[in-house]
């Protein structure tokens, strides 16, 4: 596929006041292919968190667009990433999604590996009559060309390509508000959940940032949590949702707002005011202390991040942490988790989880919805008889340039702020998407050309 | 004492009400206090086992939470219950482990209708039973879901 054939997908003509991505973006099995080579296999993308390999030895294994990774720590503690595939044939050579071991021995001939991904051992290597050219060889893992630890985000590239800072950009901003919630950080709740749905991996990068679904989608959580909310019966959930209408037509004045970034990264955002409904109500003064009150607020509010291509941090009802691993054009796997501040008190833990399992869980009331309605717009995106998704049009006459004065609270200075009532729904914002989109699919094609 | 026959009865019926959405018939087979859970999996051999600490896949204390489920499917408004999915659960190596236990083996089969697509949850359950009266309900019920790789959705009347 030409260069010319992929720009024209997206119709990026904001001063006219259009904006648009063709259908043809979610369904093409061959531009499904360049994402996977230019932008899951060609830059930065989510690896994994510290927190689950917190000791020497330890790794995790994940998937880099069809390549399988493992980090690992070395005995000194020292993170780095590789190929998780043998060297002499490509077996696997680390197992589980997370598990630790000095030494790796590849269980199909038995080359083994050290925690630092060196090639510690060839059975039979003096026996085996082996060429200069072969005992010349480098036998390690392939090692990622780059591999970054941010604020305990882990990120990896299978190409050389600019320094983490310059990936996040002001983003990392965003990050770092997530991580100042715990004392040292945050980590997952044990309970991984996977789930898959029949859709492309960019609606899920869209609904994550789409206020414009919530009343729409989710109206049976939403009544269910106000007829709890009027019941005020024990051993039920009570949710942020319940106490907060940053997302209702009564609720005048700024609400939210989002922000897009350059490298194509997102947030969607509210006002959430503190309540008992906040896990984080407990540490609200000693936060405030330490960050001053309007950072603090910033960590209350809901904060739904994307960090292009894969990951996303959506703090609302719970917490959740998501991994998005496309596996066609038509089908997306996703690896979710609870995230929380380290230290967190068991009621505060217990209050996160239960909100998480009701709102995030595909066994929950949510997500079910949502990913319902990707696999409906993936059917839809059949239709070229009107090929241009009218999906990236509101707020186009209200966006501004650079920061608003709620970025300005945490010294972020976003591309493009939209600072917003509970009914604007900011659409906007996902330009930033398929700006991204496009410039790193381009710098893949010509770097492969 | 807990009886052979009547505890197949109650797992037997159990199964039915779901496949044919008898809501209230299966609301009934609870005790008021229940507990009802389906603990996700730590790693590959464990599943989570403290639900303050660790993610569950579903944890409700009260029937209540249960029937706000149910009223969630029946009510229309959710996305992903309508048209709903038609299932067959199966249940069967039913063994009275205790006083109180009893364990058995499940395969839901799923047909989901608008796209023409089958899937089979399969696991085991773990039940607690009480008598009230003459009858006999479930006090507690654990589900360990064995493929919890989840396509798009699983409500509690798939499992
Ligand atoms: S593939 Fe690993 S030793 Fe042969
Ligand atoms: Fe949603």
């Amino acid at each position: 596929m030409r260069w010319e054939e992929v720009s024209a997908l997206v119709d990026d003509r904001v001063t006219d006041g259009w904006f648009s991505v063709h259908r043809r973006a979610f369904t093409d099995a061959a531009i499904f292919d360049l994402e996977m080579r230019h932008i899951f296999e060609g830059g930065w993308v989510f690896l994994g968190m510290a927190s689950q390999v917190p000791n020497p030895h330890d790794y995790l294994t994940t998937t880099v667009g069809r390549v399988p990774i493992v980090v690992m720590r070395d005995g000194e503690g020292k993170l780095d990433a590789f190929v998780n595939a043998c060297t002499h044939k490509g077996a696997l050579i680390c197992h589980k999604r997370t598990g630790s071991g000095r030494l790796h021995v590849c269980r199909y001939h038995s080359w083994s590996f050290d925690s630092a991904g060196q090639s510690v051992g060839v059975k039979g290597l003096r026996d085996g009559a082996y060429s200069d050219a072969f005992m010349q060889t480098d036998r390690n893992l392939s090692r990622l060309p780059a591999f970054a630890d941010y604020r305990g985000f882990l990120f990896g590239s299978l190409v050389p390509t600019c320094p983490i800072e310059e990936h996040l950009g002001e983003a990392r901003h965003l990050l770092d508000v997530a991580a100042d919630q715990g004392e040292d950080g945050l980590e997952l709740v044990p309970g991984e959940v996977v789930f898959t749905y029949d859709g492309n991996w960019k609606m899920q990068l869209e609904n994550c940032a789409d206020a414009y679904h919530f009343t729409s989608t989710h109206p049976s959580y939403l009544q269910l949590i106000e007829k709890r909310r009027r019941e005020e019966k024990k051993n039920v959930v009570k949710s942020v949702w319940g106490e907060n209408s940053a997302w209702s037509e009564m609720t005048e004045g700024i609400t939210g707002g989002t922000y897009g970034f350059d490298q194509g990264h997102v947030l969607n955002w509210q006002v959430i005011p503190l309540s008992d409904t906040v896990p984080l109500a407990e540490r609200a003064e000693l936060l405030a202390e330490r960050y001053g009150a309007a950072r603090r607020d910033w960590m209350v509010n809901m904060r739904n991040m994307t960090i292009f291509p894969n990951l996303q941090v959506a703090e609302n009802a719970s917490s959740q942490l998501r991994i998005i691993r496309p596996l066609s054009a038509g089908k997306t796997e996703m690896r979710t988790f609870c995230i929380a501040p380290k230290g967190e008190s068991d009621g505060a833990r217990r209050m996160r989880i239960r909100n998480y399992e009701d709102f995030f869980n595909p066994t929950g009331m949510a997500t079910p919805d949502d990913t319902v309605c990707y696999a409906d717009c993936q059917d839809g995106h059949a239709n070229a008889l009107q090929p241009w998704i009218l999906g990236y049009a509101r707020g186009m006459e209200s966006v501004q340039d650079g920061p608003d004065q709620f970025a300005d609270v945490l010294g972020m200075k976003p591309d493009r702020s939209q600072p917003c009532g509970s009914q604007l729904c900011d659409e906007t914002l996902f330009h930033s998407y398929y700006r991204a989109w496009l410039s790193r699919l381009k710098v893949g094609m010509e770097r492969s050309a | 004492m807990i009886g052979r026959d009547e505890v197949h009865d109650l797992l037997a019926r159990e199964a039915l009400c779901l496949d044919r959405r008898d809501w209230d018939g299966w609301l009934s087979l609870y005790t008021d206090d229940c507990s009802y859970w389906m603990p996700a999996w730590r790693d590959e051999e464990n599943p989570t086992d403290n639900p303050d600490r660790e993610l569950s896949l579903i944890w409700y204390q009260g029937k209540h939470n249960l029937e706000d489920r149910v009223w969630r499917v029946k009510s229309g408004l959710s996305i992903a219950s309508v048209p709903m999915l038609r299932t067959a659960h199966q249940v069967s190596a039913i063994l009275i482990e205790g006083p109180d236990t009893v364990s058995a083996s499940f395969a839901c089969h799923v047909h989901n209708v608008k796209r023409r697509t089958d899937h089979c949850f399969f696991g085991r359950y773990e039940y607690r039973l009480v008598h009230e009266g003459d009858a006999l309900k479930i006090a507690a019920k654990k589900i360990l879901l064995m493929n919890d790789n989840i396509p798009t959705v699983a409500d509690f009347y798939m499992l």
